[in-house]
């Protein structure tokens, strides 16, 4: 085989090396969001198996405070979105702002240091809320002395995304920065507005419920689905080699996204002692929320076909694939969901939690892993050691989820039938449950062996377990160091 | 009650003039003026339209560069 990096043409060589100096600057600041990610999924749903025991055998780990059901599911909660979330999705928007901007990852040792004290923040809200120190505000349980501690390392993030922005090489701004420079000015005003109107009590009563839920809602919908559908938007053109399907409607999507996520919180509250016109404003901004999910879904289905059966060989174009088609599918669950005639039935019930798990879990965390499995040989010069275990992985995932949807949703829609029905004893109802609640564990028992598997391919290639054979998927094996340096040096 | 409101009210404000001030740097700009361009700028000369990047490792065709 001849050498083509040699042979290569100019253009294309200076391509290469400056997409490898690009890589090799993000490295570790990558590494170690995304290491702290996976330490983060593995606690999360070590809590979500603890709580979810909990449900169907309420002795287990009864003597323990520390692990009463009131304590240890708020923790599954945060260690799952501040925890796991907040680390992978920072990690995805350096890296990928890094490489679309086309210049090296400025302040590796601020972000570094950024990302030991967010995951110190982590930690100390959630043993604060294990201690019994709950705020009692849903999504924002963490002692507010954790927060500052979250909220600090998250400005470094944004300040290296500016300016990684403002010193861009690339002329075009691509879709996918569009949703992370979002992400950088939605997040930070959308926890500082939610904790000033919770728990430092600018406004009380429902007033109070109502910024809770417009958080609880947006930091799904501003903070892990743009970040989501950013990786999307690069990941499958870029691995099946096929420009996105129409660059139009990614923009409209874009833009839609923006203009009604940021309605819908108030859905949540359906029932609740609220102004009815504040809960249909938040069932309206669900409905407008069809524009964005169909220009993403065709979008995404189009630059696909034709290319299928690519996903017998990409790993990350499976996970990407699948974390797209959920984000259709959940998306299109969640609008529907609002509905006040469907929350007649399913409010209150497993439904819910049954839609949340197929979001985080079926759409965002795929997209996450798609994304490692993707950067991570690229970052570490280092390929994936073991492809039977990302095929368990994945077969892991896409069980576990469609088990855990289905028996939620099942359930949940039984079980609120039931509950409407004044004949049926409420002990009758959650005798019914049981059954789904044991396969809810079943199918967390599942993701985790899917984790395990991934954490074992992680742990090996950041311990530069080198294999043998040559593969197509890192195209640097004969890297010209001396241009490489001088290719690092002029980007700085 | 007073300082809340307006604390609430310049935040949307703020927020708000910002989006329309970015929508019209975009426009300025011309970013949204060659969108076929636009979407095959993540390809390069090294990586361009019809070359697929990823694969199981060790499962890649053979005589693909390595």
């Amino acid at each position: 085989m001849s050498d083509p990096q040699v042979a290569a043409p100019q253009e294309e060589r200076e391509a290469v090396v400056t997409r490898i100096a690009v890589d090799r600057s993000a490295e570790w600041v990558v590494t170690i969001y995304w290491a702290s990610a996976l330490f983060w999924l593995c606690f999360a749903t070590l809590a979500g198996l603890i709580s979810s025991i909990k449900l169907h055998s309420p002795d287990f780990l009864g003597g323990v405070e520390w692990l009463t059901f009131g304590r240890v599911r708020p923790v599954h909660w945060d260690s799952a979105v501040y925890g796991f979330a907040g680390t992978a999705a920072s990690g995805t928007l350096l890296w990928l702002q890094a490489r679309l901007c086309q210049t090296k990852l400025p302040f590796p040792n601020l972000l570094i240091a950024g990302g030991v004290v967010y995951n110190l923040g982590v930690l100390l809200g959630v043993i604060g809320v294990l201690r019994g120190q709950s705020t009692g505000v849903e999504a924002l349980e963490m002692p507010l002395y954790a927060v500052p501690l979250l909220v600090i390392p998250y400005v470094f993030i944004v300040i290296a995304n500016f300016r990684m922005f403002f010193t861009r090489r690339s002329t075009h701004t691509y879709v996918s920065q569009w949703y992370l420079m979002a992400v950088t000015i939605w997040f930070p005003i959308l926890i500082l507005a939610a904790e000033a109107c919770t728990n430092l009590g600018a406004v009380d009563g429902v007033s109070q419920a109502i910024a809770n839920w417009w958080y609880g809602h947006n930091v799904v919908g501003l903070f892990a689905t743009p970040t989501g559908i950013a990786a999307a938007y690069y990941l499958i053109p870029k691995v099946i080699g096929k420009p996105v399907h129409s660059y139009h409607l990614s923009l409209l999507g874009f833009w839609s996204n923006a203009i009604f996520y940021n309605w819908a919180g108030t859905h949540h509250l359906t029932g609740g002692p609220l102004p009815a016109w504040t809960i249909t404003v938040g069932v309206v901004g669900s409905m407008m929320m069809f524009i964005p999910v169909v220009t993403i879904g065709i979008n995404h289905h189009m630059t696909m076909l034709g290319s299928f059966h690519l996903l017998k060989t990409s790993p990350t174009l499976r996970f990407a694939v699948m974390g797209s088609m959920v984000y259709t599918l959940a998306s299109f669950q969640g609008s529907l969901e609002s509905l006040r005639s469907h929350q007649e039935i399913t409010h209150f019930t497993h439904y819910t939690i049954g839609h949340v798990h197929f979001g985080m879990y079926g759409f965002f965390a795929p997209l996450m892993f798609a994304m490692m499995y993707y950067a991570m040989p690229r970052l570490t010069g280092n390929e994936w050691s073991s492809a039977r275990l990302i095929r368990i992985h994945f077969w892991c995932t896409f069980f576990g989820m469609l088990l855990y949807t289905t028996a939620m949703c099942w359930a949940g829609i039984q079980q609120g039938r039931m509950m409407n029905d004044p004949k049926i004893p409420f002990l009758e109802i959650v005798a019914f449950t049981k059954p789904y609640l044991w396969l809810r564990t079943l199918a967390g028992l599942i993701l985790v062996s899917g984790t395990i598997a991934f954490l074992i391919n992680f742990v090996r290639i950041v311990s530069f377990h080198k294999i043998r054979f040559a593969t197509p998927t890192l195209f640097n094996t004969d890297r010209d160091w001396n241009e490489l340096m001088r290719k690092e040096k002029e980007l700085s | 009650m007073f300082f809340v409101f307006v604390f609430i009210w310049s935040f949307a404000i703020l927020a708000g003039a910002t989006t329309v001030w970015i929508l019209a740097w975009a426009i300025r700009n011309g970013e949204f003026r060659d969108l076929r361009a636009g979407a095959r700028s993540i390809f390069s000369e090294d990586e361009p339209v019809g070359r697929v990047t990823d694969y199981f490792p060790g499962e890649g065709p053979t005589g693909a560069r390595s």
